[in-house]
């Protein structure tokens, strides 16, 4: 039982990364665009997201339930030493939300619309920036995790741990990988005389993730960070990147030949191996602190919960997923075949 | 102000902020159903601008909720870290039954939206009916879950450990069904009046009649049904919380002298230092009445239970007091609307109109008061007699800040939502707007 709770802790953090990363990515498209193209962005994204865009966001209230029922003590010391930017990501999610239903849904659309418009581009950046941040912050080796609270600061307890070097360039990574698979997705959805913006927008997002993925391996490989080095001697995780990268050939061809669904199922290929790389490295540690490392499946629940939490999942997958599929097949955001 | 007060006041600010978007998002829904199957039998168009008006109400609500329903699962955590590393494995049932109801509704709402003139009628239709339904299903578990910190059970506390945990049983806690009942009641209530209210003001300025009435009758019968109903429920909850929760009651009640045949207390301003209330109205007998069923049983007062585990009476009474005071304005206006069906001239007149506009806010009032009393009255406890809330508390500093942030925050999106509110009614009446 624990290991289907684990595959649904796994599979709505990799749905959360995709669907919502997406999304994110799209409003930071929008931030680097020119005025004309910013419009034709934020129409794009509403056609094609609007009818999952609440759906997409639940991914991470399903993650954070399944944390604190079935991993409680793991839960805990995110809760704690990464309060910070756990209450920035928060900030930008609700700032973002609001700007979102603000835009499309004002009875009049005038002036206030710029407001909402860089309310929702400016948070799109932040969100996964702190995202990334503090999944960088639990791998960065700072972490101090302990109960004696008076033997260290403030600084060095809630704010050095993810205020580093190491950390923001993993938010700066998970940023640019939103941008990436949003520039992915909105090829496939504009017309024939717009690709090319976002054809350009694939090729700088693509640069930006190499380029920022390989200075955090180069940062963390020089500051001999624990997860990065071993990291690199793991030929798994290092095969599995190597792997993300080669399909960029691929991803290149099928954007040229405009076949809409290859190249989204390639882009969320890429996506899921590097993840999977990340998350095998230390796999089941996946905090690894500077005093301590905390192993997901000793901080579970008693058998009974998990057992519990199981099945209400597998119930909740069984009416959600149809569901779902059921709702982007009626908007035509699965497509079965190439058109 | 101390780090415990200011994570308090900071999770009561975010609480009393979503609370009026998930009522309105749980209960909106149905008013927009019932417009939308008077549409589709009458194909009378006032009946289709409604329902789409109330949808995008619904859209908004639902959006502004979600996300603030998001930051409070993450607060949880954040501000009770000691409480969520104990109790989340145990309410894990609620809450995780809540994550899939509300993707229901998440995506039931997705089809509704978007489904105008794409899929077949009915089955549209239909998708708004599961949205009201998975809504009032995930307010039932939010609330089953905090029913628990009220009446724990579904585990064993043995030498500070909680051992083995009963996940089912801690769903199905002693308080849930009579929280839940009173919550979704009171959700249709304030609801049904906000928006009854805001309709009655259109017709007070003699704005689009029509539409306007027609929206005034559906939001009111749900707000009259369900205050109407209110007392049977505050009856069956205050003769639980009397049993499991004596101290809460007496806060409520501002009862400090144990007595057989005690009175209910109308009113009244407390003074905590002679432990008197004065000013007060006194019916004799009702308290020992309403919360055991007998007139002579004994009501144990404040006095007889330790200092230490007395809630803030002051707080708790007067909310106690203007719930309990609006809730009975509220019922008696439902009646009034009722009668003035038979009676009709009563929808000519002004005053009529009037009196529903001014009411519009008073629902959401008697809500939050009604959560203000269950939630400071189980103070200085988070879960009823085996954790206190100070304990839970994190271990971080500086959580004033953190509320400063919240309160700028929250403030900034009232003032924006309603700025938006208002300006969907205003398109409302706007002739060439669809």
């Amino acid at each position: 039982m624990l290991y289907i709770v684990l595959f649904f802790l796994m599979f709505s953090l990799l749905l959360y990364v995709i669907l919502a990363g997406a999304d994110f990515g799209a409003g930071i498209v929008e931030l680097f665009s020119t005025k004309k193209n910013q419009q034709l962005t934020k129409k794009t994204l509403y056609r094609v997201m609007g009818p999952v865009w609440e759906a997409n966001h639940i991914w991470i209230i399903i993650l954070v339930v399944i944390l604190w029922v079935g991993f409680p003590k793991f839960y805990n010391v995110l809760s704690v030493f990464l309060h910070i930017p756990l209450t920035l990501v928060l900030l930008g999610i609700t700032m973002r939300g609001v700007a979102f239903v603000f835009r499309h849904y004002d009875a009049f659309k005038d002036k206030s619309q710029i407001l909402y418009d860089w309310m929702f581009r400016i948070s799109s950046l932040i969100t996964p920036i702190f995202l990334g941040t503090t999944v960088g912050s639990m791998i960065s080796g700072q972490l101090i995790i302990t109960e004696s609270f008076e033997d260290y600061n403030f600084v060095e307890l809630f704010v050095q741990p993810w205020f580093n070097g190491f950390s923001i360039l993993v938010g700066l990574f998970f940023a640019a990988l939103c941008t990436f698979l949003a520039s992915i997705l909105l090829i496939g959805e504009s017309h024939a005389n717009d690709r090319h913006v976002y054809v350009t927008k694939a090729e700088k997002a693509t640069a930006a993730v190499v380029g920022i993925g390989f200075i955090v391996i180069c940062y963390g490989f020089y500051h001999e960070i624990t997860f990065v080095t071993d990291f690199i001697k793991n030929p798994l995780t290092l095969g599995g990147v190597i792997l993300s990268f080669i399909l960029i050939f691929p991803l290149v061809q099928s954007i040229k030949k405009a076949k809409k669904v290859t190249s989204r199922a390639l882009a969320g290929i890429q996506v899921t191996l590097i993840l999977a790389a990340a998350v095998m490295t230390h796999f089941p540690i996946l905090i690894i602190g500077y005093n301590t490392q905390i192993n997901l499946i000793e901080s579970a629940s008693p058998e009974k919960v998990i057992n519990v939490l199981a099945i209400s999942l597998i119930i909740g997958g069984a009416v959600i997923l149809p569901g779902l599929f059921h709702l982007m097949k009626s908007f035509k955001m699965i497509k079965v075949l190439d058109d | 102000m101390d780090n415990l007060d200011a994570a308090r006041l900071q999770m009561a600010f975010t609480l009393i902020f979503h609370i009026v978007f998930a009522c309105v998002g749980m209960v909106m829904p149905f008013f927009m159903i019932v417009a939308h199957k008077k549409w589709l039998n009458t194909k009378d168009p006032v009946y289709l601008k409604l329902t789409k008006s109330w949808q995008k109400g619904v859209a908004i609500f639902f959006v502004v909720g979600a996300v603030s329903g998001t930051a409070l699962s993450f607060e949880l955590g954040l501000l009770w870290p000691e409480f969520m590393k104990h109790a989340g494995p145990i309410i894990g049932m609620p809450f995780s039954l809540e994550g899939a109801a509300f993707f229901v509704e998440a995506i039931a709402l997705g089809f509704y939206l978007y489904g105008w003139d794409k899929i077949p009628e009915k089955f549209h239709w239909f998708t708004g009916v599961i949205v009201g339904v998975s809504g009032v299903a995930s307010g039932i578990l939010v609330v089953s879950a905090n029913g628990w910190m009220n009446a724990p059970s579904g585990f064993d506390y043995i030498n500070g450990e909680f051992v083995n945990i009963d996940p089912v049983q801690a769903l199905l806690n002693p308080a849930w069904f009579t929280q839940a009942l009173h919550m979704t009641l009171a959700a249709f209530t304030a609801t049904g009046f906000a928006v009854a209210g805001i309709h009655a003001y259109q017709i007070y300025k003699r704005r689009h009649l029509d539409l306007h009435k027609k929206a005034f009758k559906i939001a009111i019968t749900f707000g009259a049904v369900a205050a109407i109903l209110q007392p049977i429920s505050g009856d069956l909850s205050a003769k639980d919380i009397a049993e499991r929760q004596p101290v809460k009651l007496a806060a409520m009640e501002a009862h400090y002298e144990t007595k057989k045949g005690a009175p209910l207390l109308i009113g009244g301003i407390v003074n905590e230092e002679t432990r008197e209330v004065t000013h007060k109205i006194e019916i004799p007998k009702a308290l020992s009445f309403l919360a055991f069923g007998d007139f002579d049983a004994e009501v144990k007062g404040l006095n007889d239970f330790p200092e230490d585990v007395h809630p803030n009476v002051p707080i708790v009474h007067y909310a106690f007091q203007i719930m309990v005071g609006i809730g009975t304005l509220l019922l008696l206006v439902g009646l009034l609307f009722f009668i003035s069906l038979i009676k009709k001239s009563w929808w000519e007149k002004r005053k009529f109109w009037l009196l529903f506009a001014l009411l519009g806010p008073f629902g959401f009032i008697a809500l939050e008061a009604g959560w203000i009393v269950t939630e400071v009255g189980r103070q200085p406890w988070i879960i009823h007699n085996i954790m206190r809330t100070k304990d839970a508390v994190t271990p971080m500093p500086g959580m004033i800040y953190s509320f400063y942030m919240y309160m700028g925050l929250y403030g900034i999106l009232t003032i924006a939502v309603t700025w938006l509110m208002m300006r969907q009614i205003k398109s409302l009446n706007h002739p060439y707007l669809k």
